[in-house]
């Protein structure tokens, strides 16, 4: 207790350093805690489930004939079909049980008040499997999934209970509409589970056997074996390892696959036909769930942090410098205290206590700048994205800031606290007279702190770089589009209870409501999202193009409204675009774009050629090419375009959900209020979908390059500018120590300009050595972030240089006032203390 | 007998916290080349300050300085530190060599700050430690030398650059009686092949080296006799 009072008297008694060394900390610890956070949610985190760490994921990689839809749930080839997975959860016995799950789109409505949010179709060993207890009511259980379409029970999320039910007890029994079906409450989930998919959280639970309930057209993927669309996970039995689990489940999922499956495969070649059959369940640790985030997170996130971690390390070695500075002037403080009789490990104690002190000031201090990451963050996330995650402190946070502080505290407090307590202080004390010199050792510590500084900043600088012109690749892409003044929206009526027949009605009667809100100049739609990250694909037959069992004749598709191309800017290079006329009945038409041209040799005039991409209609291809067009953005705007053909949609049955866009000549942003006002006059049970502006949209597709560059780069300029402080301290101490040896060189001739340079030689030096460090490190920063550069080498030499002269600008600033001070040494007065 | 420095009128004063500390006033005062001056006068009568203004270290507040027929006394601060540089050596009290430099190295900063050849400039390092018999430990550093070694390399130092004139401020005053006298026998020598000196001192015994010696008393040059009196 004595130490700490004492210590905060001592920091107390120098509050520019504490301040600096505080601020210093708070940065870089703040910096770390907030991407320590996203980190922590999306790929550390175990579920709060029982026992987490026997979960284990099951996929099945191979070929996958027929239909396969994935999602954020995981990997397209991390997917079974609903025949496959009963076999699997029916005949195995080596797991402690299996369990499928399936997320959807939902449109519920309680008490007649629409909106739309995330449902899962989950097995019934789903809830039983995790071991989760319900906050009211019960769970789905195995006797909810008996029948398939019989199970109209659901059970509700404690989030959606809270803010849609007021959290009331009497909820369970009630009843609400999930897409049109009215189903009865039967549980709450517990508070802190959020499905078993990180990123996501869905507010329904439904019986998996519901699946088809939801459909408007027959369902089939229940018996179809070439449908892949669910993602299981099981239990490890205790004591059993994965590898006996992969056994077990293979003994019943190979002769399925060779005796069962192989037969149904038509048309595939011998060689895929081999690795079809070759096809095995692979076990992987599920501890954390089932979710495609962990790929994708998993590099931006290692970089980030590693980011926030060398700007860590460049606050520390402020922190350091500083209570080196400090203790040379506590030198004869400490002399003093030692000749007094105080032991070495009493005073190391003492400084170690103030350091410590000063850290977990710091870590206070840092909660404020997490709080401000993780709020920038969150407004730099898509909202879907932002929902999914939390940015408050979390006390794993707040642990980790902790735990962070102290053990800087203690580590970079301990050289500068050895070094001030060492045992030949007296003598140096004594010594002082006569020469200039003394702490060469602590000098020479000094200035490698601040050069590794400098390296480190020079990569940070590097790599923000890198990343701010990948972005502005990004954002100087041509995507051969005009959407400044565009709206978009979603619907899907077939969600509220529409047939396809209807849905058709209501989605053409929507289009003649946008088109008389006033200021519109154009509407047209697709059923496929623009630069949303959709993509559609399906096997296509082109005229004078040969399909093999192993040729490539897939194409990428939409089917689009009248005046599609016309309403979102895009050229059409020959014949005309998609029309009113071009309904069901009238001669299938398409357009296609170049690469697709390209890909099936249509030759410079593809107007008039046929082509096939439906069912039966596909071999017969009476589908006439009608309209060629320019290669556009598909479904992301860093994809090179893919081919692409564009339907009608008003000539496909399957019309029940539907992108709208809107043209206007007025602000957009009158069409975000106008739309759902409208919308809502015309199907009330309807919610509006993901409305946004083009401009916002083409945004959140690339949010991740945005994030990215704009987070690096300013942790970089903050490192910068941290390494500018530490640069700063030690040249003004280097300056204030040397001012009697500035004197002597005065003295003996030394002018104004002689001494600058002197200052700035240390500069040079520094950034020279500690720059050619940052810009190697640079190197291999650059190569491991390759994945994250858009039309960018890892070693572009304009950001080199860029960064280099930015790195030389900033420590010529930082070393400018010193320099300027040594000059303005009055060699007199720097002579007289004798 | 050639004027080396004539001063006329110099006045100096310090301001600090609105006290006004006459340290100079009204100096005339000349050397000779090859004359030996010794100063000396009671702690705080201004000696240090005149050995500064001398050395252009310090500017006087009124009054002409000229140094080898050339008025100095308002050079601007570059063409100050030329001057010092090529016609002034420095001695002090407190040896004031760089720590982190060699015995040799401290002896050739001065000629590193003109344009000389490294060969010349090895050359004259070579014969100023010759002179004040400290050859042998050019490769050391000053923390290894005792007080009257360190003092010898000082003296080296300000010969080296061959100056018209060395100023010592007290060059005695860290060393023992010993070290002492050997540092005032060199400074008899240097006098002896010609070099101008003029040093500050209190001792009385050291003061009889010179072939003259100027009383300083409140800023003012006193003649002896006067300022024994006072
Ligand atoms: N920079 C300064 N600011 C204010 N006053 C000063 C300054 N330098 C010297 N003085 C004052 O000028 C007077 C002369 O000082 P100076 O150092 O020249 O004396 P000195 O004769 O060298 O004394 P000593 O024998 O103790 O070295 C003193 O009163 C001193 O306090
Ligand atoms: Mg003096």
């Amino acid at each position: 207790m004595h130490h700490v009072r004492l210590a905060f008297r001592t920091l107390l008694k120098t509050p520019f350093v504490s301040t600096v060394a505080i601020l210093s900390l708070a940065l870089g610890i703040g910096a770390n805690a907030a991407i320590y956070s996203m980190f922590d949610q999306l790929l550390l985190r175990p579920l709060p489930v029982h026992a987490p760490e026997e979960l284990v994921n099951l996929s099945a990689p191979g070929p996958m004939p027929g239909s396969t839809t994935c999602n954020q749930q995981g990997d397209c080839d991390e997917i079974f079909s609903y025949p496959m997975y009963r076999d699997l959860e029916r005949q195995q016995t080596a797991l402690a049980g299996i369990a499928a799950h399936r997320y959807f789109g939902a449109s519920i409505s309680i008490d007649n008040e629409p909106s739309v949010a995330e449902g899962v179709w989950v097995s019934g060993g789903y809830f039983p499997l995790l071991g989760v207890q319900p906050a009211l009511g019960r769970l789905l259980g195995p006797s909810d999934d008996e029948v398939i379409g019989a199970h109209d029970v659901v059970v509700i999320s404690n989030d959606l209970w809270r803010e849609r039910f007021g959290a009331r007890t009497d909820v369970v029994g009630r009843t609400m509409v999930v897409n049109g079906r009215t189903m009865e409450i039967i549980g709450v989930t517990p508070r802190e589970f959020k499905g078993a998919t990180v990123g996501s959280r869905p507010a329904v639970y439904v019986s998996l056997a519901m699946r088809g309930a939801f459909s408007t057209v027959p369902y089939t993927g229940f018996e179809n074996r070439r449908e892949y669309w669910v993602y299981a996970f099981g239990r490890l039995k205790p004591g059993s390892s994965m590898e006996q689990a992969a056994a077990g489940l293979n003994a019943v999922y190979r002769p399925i696959i060779e005796e069962v499956e192989a037969p149904l495969q038509e048309g595939m070649s011998d060689v895929t036909m081999a690795r079809f059959k070759a096809k095995q369940v692979v076990v992987e640790p599920g501890a954390r769930g089932q979710s495609s985030i962990h790929g994708e997170a998993e590099t931006p996130l290692l970089m980030l942090f590693s980011i926030t971690g060398v700007v860590l390390l460049i606050a520390c070695a402020n922190i350091a410098n500083l209570l080196l500075a400090r203790g040379a002037g506590r030198a004869t403080e400490m002399g003093v205290r030692l000749a007094l009789g105080a032991s070495r490990r009493q005073l190391l104690t003492q400084l170690l206590t103030e350091s410590v002190i000063l850290s977990l000031a710091g870590g206070l201090v840092s909660l404020l700048v997490a709080q401000w990451t993780l709020d920038g963050i969150s407004a730099l996330l898509p909202p879907e994205a932002a929902e999914s995650m939390s940015f408050g402190l979390q006390p794993s946070v707040l642990i980790f800031a902790g735990v962070t502080a102290i053990l800087t505290g203690l580590i970079f407090g301990l050289f500068p606290a050895l070094h001030s307590t060492r045992a030949d202080l007296i003598s140096a004390i004594r010594a002082g007279a006569g020469q200039i010199a003394g702490g060469r050792a602590a000098a020479r510590f000094r200035a490698a702190l601040v050069t590794a500084q400098i390296a480190l900043s020079m990569a940070l600088l590097v790599s923000a770089g890198l990343f701010l012109k990948s972005l502005n690749n990004v954002t100087r892409v041509d995507l051969g589009i005009a959407v400044d003044d565009v709206v978009t929206f979603s619907v899907t009526p077939s969600r509220v209870g529409y047939d396809t027949l209807r849905a058709g009605v209501l989605l053409r009667r929507i289009e003649e409501e946008l088109r008389a809100i006033p200021g519109v100049t154009g509407v047209t739609s697709s059923m496929v999202p623009l630069v949303a990250g959709s993509n559609w694909g399906t096997d296509v037959r082109v005229q004078g193009f040969e399909c093999g069992p192993d040729t490539d004749c897939n194409s990428r598709y939409t089917e689009v409204g009248p005046a599609y191309f016309s309403t979102l800017g895009m050229e059409l290079l020959q014949g005309r675009e998609i029309t009113d006329s071009d309904i069901a009945g009238a001669t299938p038409v398409a357009v296609v774009n170049e690469t697709f041209a390209r890909k099936f040799n249509l030759g410079p005039n593809p107007v008039g050629k046929f082509m096939g991409f439906r069912g039966a209609a596909r071999d017969s291809m009476t589908t006439l090419i009608v309209g060629y067009v320019r290669d556009v953005v598909y479904s992301s705007v860093k994809d090179t375009v893919p081919p692409v053909f564009y339907a009608p949609w008003r000539q496909n049955a399957r019309s029940n959900f539907m992108n709208f866009y809107v043209r206007t000549s007025l602000p957009p942003e009158q069409l975000l209020a106008s739309i759902p006002a409208m919308m809502k006059r015309l199907e009330p049970a309807m919610p509006v979908e993901d409305l946004k502006t083009m401009p916002q949209q083409i945004r959140e597709n690339v949010f991740l390059d945005r994030m990215i560059s704009i987070l690096s780069a300013a942790f970089a300029i903050l490192a910068t500018l941290l390494a500018a402080v530490g640069l700063y301290g030690v040249l003004a101490y280097s300056v204030a120590q040397r001012t009697r040896e500035i004197g002597v060189r005065m003295a003996l001739g030394a002018d104004g300009a002689r001494v600058r340079g002197l200052v700035l030689r240390q500069v040079g030096l520094m950034v020279l050595i500690g720059g050619s460090i940052g810009v190697a490190a640079a190197f291999a920063l650059g190569r491991a972030a390759q994945s994250l550069l858009y039309r960018l080498e890892g070693h572009d030499p304009a950001v080199f240089g860029s960064a280099v002269l930015f790195l030389t600008l900033i420590a010529l600033a930082a070393g400018f006032i010193p320099a300027l001070r040594a000059s303005k040494v009055d060699p007199m007065q720097a002579l007289r203390y004798d | 007998m050639t004027t080396l420095i004539r001063m006329e009128g110099i006045k100096k004063v310090f301001y600090t916290d609105e006290v006004e500390t006459h340290a100079l006033a009204d100096i005339h005062f000349s050397i000779n080349k090859g004359e030996y001056v010794a100063i000396s006068g009671p702690s705080g009568c201004g000696k240090t300050t005149l050995l500064s203004i001398l050395g252009l270290l310090d500017s006087p507040s009124a009054g002409t300085y000229e140094l080898a027929g050339h008025e100095v006394a308002n050079l601007g601060a570059a063409e100050r530190a030329q001057v010092r540089n090529k016609q002034i050596g420095f001695i002090f009290q407190a040896f004031n060599l760089i720590g982190d430099l060699t015995v040799a190295e401290n002896v050739e900063l001065p000629l590193t700050y003109r344009d000389m050849p490294v060969s010349e400039r090895k050359d004259r390092v070579a014969k100023a430690l010759e002179r004040v018999g400290m050859s042998h430990r050019a490769k050391h550093f000053p923390m290894q030398l005792s007080g009257g070694q360190q003092q010898r390399v000082a003296v080296a130092r300000a010969v080296a650059g061959d100056p018209a004139i060395l100023l010592a401020d007290e060059p005695t005053g860290n060393l023992d009686s010993k070290n002492g006298e050997a540092v005032m026998a060199l400074l008899q020598e240097l006098h002896a092949a010609g070099s101008t000196i003029c040093m500050v001192t209190h001792d009385h015994r050291y003061a009889q080296h010179a072939d003259r010696e100027v009383h300083l008393f409140d800023g003012k040059v006193v003649e002896p006799g006067i300022a024994a009196v006072a």
